[in-house]
């Protein structure tokens, strides 16, 4: 008992650690709480006038949750765990609607359901009309849960793959049905996993700012956008709800998974797909949906914008060619940037989630939350926090507008994305396996190579992932920080955007969406068995 | 893990380089531009090639470079901040940020197009404009005044962008001109007409375009880029009169840092922005009116009174009372 309860005690090292990321992850916070106290604003007036953005924004994120939440988990189920066709392709193209940029998606959709456009065109032969004003709650909804449902899929297909065939087959062996013993049993054990991606999904929706924007849905983010300049301490009063809206979101979820340390379990053994006998035809039309109308469709308004700009060349193929080339540099940056972020983000952190997960720690809570918490804080916000501290505090300086303080703002801004997944992972690995490779005499670097990092890799994997599509598709934290002159695929689409040039826009745009599915491919679904 | 850490060192040091030896022969002058890359990066090249100044530039949106510089302070790498909109270097200078431009280069513009104080120059003109699909609406249908825009004939049929700087700099023009009364009466006018509101007036020219409004209040180049993208494209200008608050022209503004330690090459570069090469590349390529004098619009452009206007606007007020101006179009239920 009393070597158990030693063992429960995170070395001090570790805290340090833990505390130092947390000092790091809740710098936003700090700034935003600094602005509000100095600004001066008749508080309560301000909040008054923040009420209807406040329940618009709790109705948009606890809708959007709940969605990813069903579709991301029915799709990660379907591609990994059953013997679904054509899941080898399916698996690749499940996690890229995450690629677009939000103002893209919502524009593409907006364009694509007009009187001329694609999706319209498409629907229209199956003899479906649908209305032309596409915005409001209800269009908000549906446009962040089509693009962000790769926030539950990821983690849980990592998951789901890392599974003992064992479960299914046993619940199978007692009688249960398909669909009973995917509620009693699978659910069960990737419960964490399923609500870690939810919250994200919700923390997502809360900073979320170019789709709402164009669907006309009045968040507290759009708030703060819209009185930045001209009435501060209402714009930081609507960060400061939103950092609470986040707080309370990350304390639910907190409560309703439970303990990591008993829910995870390692897989190492062969799988054997569950069968979906006469379920096949309707599970892969569900899927095909899905990836039409996230996928499918914003492609085919940006392709018809961008087939629109080059039809109408003197020479299309050199024009073409030529836009090609002009985005060759910033295709490279954006590669680097985010390979680089993402590696950065798991790596930073991975002593939060070892605390978390291995150790009964006090700290543990307040750490995950204050990296949980930056991304409910819009990437404007953000920006202005890295500029105010990094000028602000001595020997940062230098690193201004510098692309490490770039990497460092992606990092603390998807840290949240990756902080779940890694928790996972480090449960992932059993006590009993640590100990007896302990006990074996191995030396920790041997034990982490041999033993750790291969169990833990699927969820670190998935982390990584998710902050690398981010981090490509980021554009405020990168207009403001990047280094002068540094372009991103993103920064590229965004002026073309802001232009009217639909069509340099959509070309951009597809180069983004094939960049990001190659990375994805390369770097995280090849790298997880079953998932790529 | 190596290999990352290896490459955010050298793309660092590599950074810091750069610096030193832009800074080398005559200077090197660093601007924020709220204006895109598209729309201004010939003429930066330009005045390069002119001065041997070599030019950095930060591209972005301009309030958030605006807020960007209000956070860097005295330090702010800036020298030189281009604005689309009075809105953002309004902010800039009642923080007393900005410092005063020679009167040399005040005075290529008229009267009106620079702040009493010096302490912006307007560099281009955008004329506020009713886009319209002509397969929706007759062009004889459509007011000669903005004001009318609020008649019952008008109910279900406008779009407008209350968020948008735009909008908001031609609401406080309005006050100006005909007081906060009748302004209050017309913003909740438009409400009432059941108004649809866009995010800004790309959103706007686009659904017009594709017949999902019929008419919207925007600035006025948006559609002939839309055209010029897309021949085809489905959205006129009709102009209200001359006169007419609807025709209100706003003004893009340059400025230059007090913090800035390149002041000589920032005037440099502004006074560029307003010769002739400039202003006719704004006036050819991005189809905005002109501000420096002698340089004619473009044969596209409808006519406007550039001098007019100034007479009852405080132009360079355009920036100060923003917030209230946006209390009155969100009291009238405009936002959302």
């Amino acid at each position: 008992m009393t070597q158990a309860s030693r063992a429960d005690r995170a070395p001090l090292p570790l805290r340090g650690l833990a505390v130092a990321i947390a000092v790091v992850f809740a710098t936003p916070v700090a700034y935003v709480l600094w602005r509000v106290l100095t600004l001066e604003a008749a508080f309560s007036d301000v909040m008054h006038e923040s009420m209807g953005p406040l329940w618009r924004t709790m109705q948009l994120a606890v809708i959007v949750s709940v969605a990813t939440g069903v579709v991301g988990t029915g799709l990660a189920w379907l591609l990994v765990r059953t013997d679904i066709p054509f899941a080898r392709v399916l698996r690749l193209l499940a996690p890229l609607p995450l690629v677009f940029p939000s103002f893209v998606g919502a524009a593409a959709f907006i364009a694509g359901l007009g009187p001329d456009g694609a999706i319209r065109g498409v629907l229209s032969v199956f003899g479906l009309d649908v209305p032309a004003r596409f915005r409001g709650l209800g269009a908000s909804c549906f446009v962040l849960t089509a693009f962000t449902y790769p926030y539950v899929y990821l983690p849980v297909a990592a998951r789901l793959a890392g599974l003992p065939p064992s479960i299914e087959e046993s619940a199978r062996l007692l009688g249960d049905r398909p669909s009973r013993f995917f509620f009693r049993v699978v659910l069960s054990a990737i419960r964490s996993s399923v609500l870690g991606g939810m919250l994200i999904a919700l923390l997502y929706s809360l900073s979320e700012f170019g789709a709402v924007q164009l669907l006309g849905f009045d968040t507290l983010t759009r708030v703060v956008y819209a009185t930045r300049l001209l009435d501060r301490a209402q714009s930081f009063a609507a960060a400061t709800l939103l950092l609470i809206l986040a707080i309370l979101a990350v304390s639910i979820e907190r409560r309703m998974r439970g303990s990591l340390r008993h829910s995870a379990q390692p897989g190492l053994r062969v799988k054997a797909p569950v069968s979906l006998g006469r379920w096949r035809a309707p599970a892969l039309f569900a899927l095909f949906v899905v990836l039409l109308v996230s996928l499918v469709a914003p492609i085919a308004s940006l392709a018809q914008w961008a087939w629109r700009g080059i039809d109408r060349a003197s020479s299309p193929a050199s024009a073409l060619g030529d836009q090609l080339a002009d985005l060759g540099a910033p295709l490279w940056s954006t590669t680097w940037l985010g390979v680089i972020s993402a590696a950065a983000t798991v790596l930073v952190v991975l002593p939060a989630a070892l605390l978390a997960a291995r150790y009964r720690s006090r700290l543990a809570p307040a750490v995950t939350g204050a990296v949980l918490g930056g991304f409910a804080v819009p990437g404007l916000v953000i920006a202005l926090s890295l500029a105010f501290w990094a000028l602000n505090v001595p020997f940062f300086d230098r690193f201004y507008q510098t692309t490490p303080l770039l990497i460092a703002a992606y990092v603390i801004h998807f840290g949240a994305q990756a902080m779940r997944s890694t928790e996972v992972a480090v449960a992932t690995v059993p006590r009993h396996v640590r100990e007896s490779a302990r006990l074996l005499g191995a030396s920790p670097a041997r034990r982490a190579r041999t033993v750790e990092l291969p169990l833990m890799r699927p969820g670190l994997v998935a982390g990584g992932g998710l902050v690398l599509l981010s981090t490509i598709k980021e554009l405020p934290a990168t207009l403001l920080l990047a280094p002068i002159g540094l372009q991103t695929l993103t920064t590229r689409v965004w002026t073309a955007f802001e232009d009217g040039f639909l069509a340099e826009a959509g070309l951009a745009s597809i180069v983004l969406v094939i960049a990001s599915g190659t990375l994805t491919w390369l770097l995280v679904l090849r790298r997880v068995d079953h998932l790529g | 893990m190596i290999a990352p850490a290896t490459l955010v060192l050298t793309t660092a040091v590599a950074g810091c380089g750069d610096d030193n030896d832009a800074a080398a022969d005559s200077g090197t002058v660093t601007i924020y531009s709220g204006r895109t890359q598209n729309l201004i990066e010939p003429i930066f090249d330009r005045f390069a090639e002119e001065t041997g100044i070599s030019v950095e530039v930060r591209y972005g949106d301009s309030a958030d470079l605006a807020l960007l510089i209000d956070e860097e302070g005295d330090q702010s790498p800036a020298d030189v901040f281009l604005s689309q909109s009075p809105g953002s270097v309004g902010f800039l200078d009642q923080k007393g940020m900005l410092a005063s431009l020679p009167d040399d280069v005040l005075g290529l513009v008229a009267e009106g197009f620079h702040a009493g104080d010096g302490s912006w120059v307007g560099f281009t003109g955008r004329k506020r404009v009713l886009a319209f699909n002509p397969e929706l609406t007759e062009e004889s249908e459509l007011p000669t005044t903005v004001l009318d825009l609020v008649k019952p004939e008008w109910k279900g049929r406008i779009a407008v962008a209350p968020s948008n700087g735009s909008f908001q700099d031609f609401v406080t023009a309005m006050r100006f001109k005909l007081g906060d009364d009748a302004t209050a009466k017309w913003l909740k006018g438009i409400a009432d007409n059941d108004a649809f509101t866009f995010a800004n007036n790309g959103a706007i020219v686009a659904a017009i375009g594709r017949g999902e409004v019929e008419v919207g209040l925007v600035n006025h180049y948006y559609v002939y880029q839309a055209l010029a993208e897309d021949p085809e494209f489905a959205a006129i200008n009709h102009n209200f009169a001359v006169d007419d608050i609807g025709s209100v022209v706003i003004v893009t503004g340059a400025s230059m840092l007090k913090s800035s330690d390149g002041q000589e090459q920032g005037v440099e570069l502004i006074r560029f922005l307003l010769q002739e090469e400039a202003q006719r590349y704004f006036s050819d390529q991005t189809f905005e009116y002109p501000l420096a004098a002698g340089v004619e619009p473009a044969g596209v452009l409808p006519d406007v009174e550039l001098g007019g206007s100034a007479e009852d606007i405080e132009l360079d007020q355009l920036g100060g009372d923003l917030q209230s101006t946006r209390e009155m179009i969100r009291d009238a239920g405009l936002e959302g």
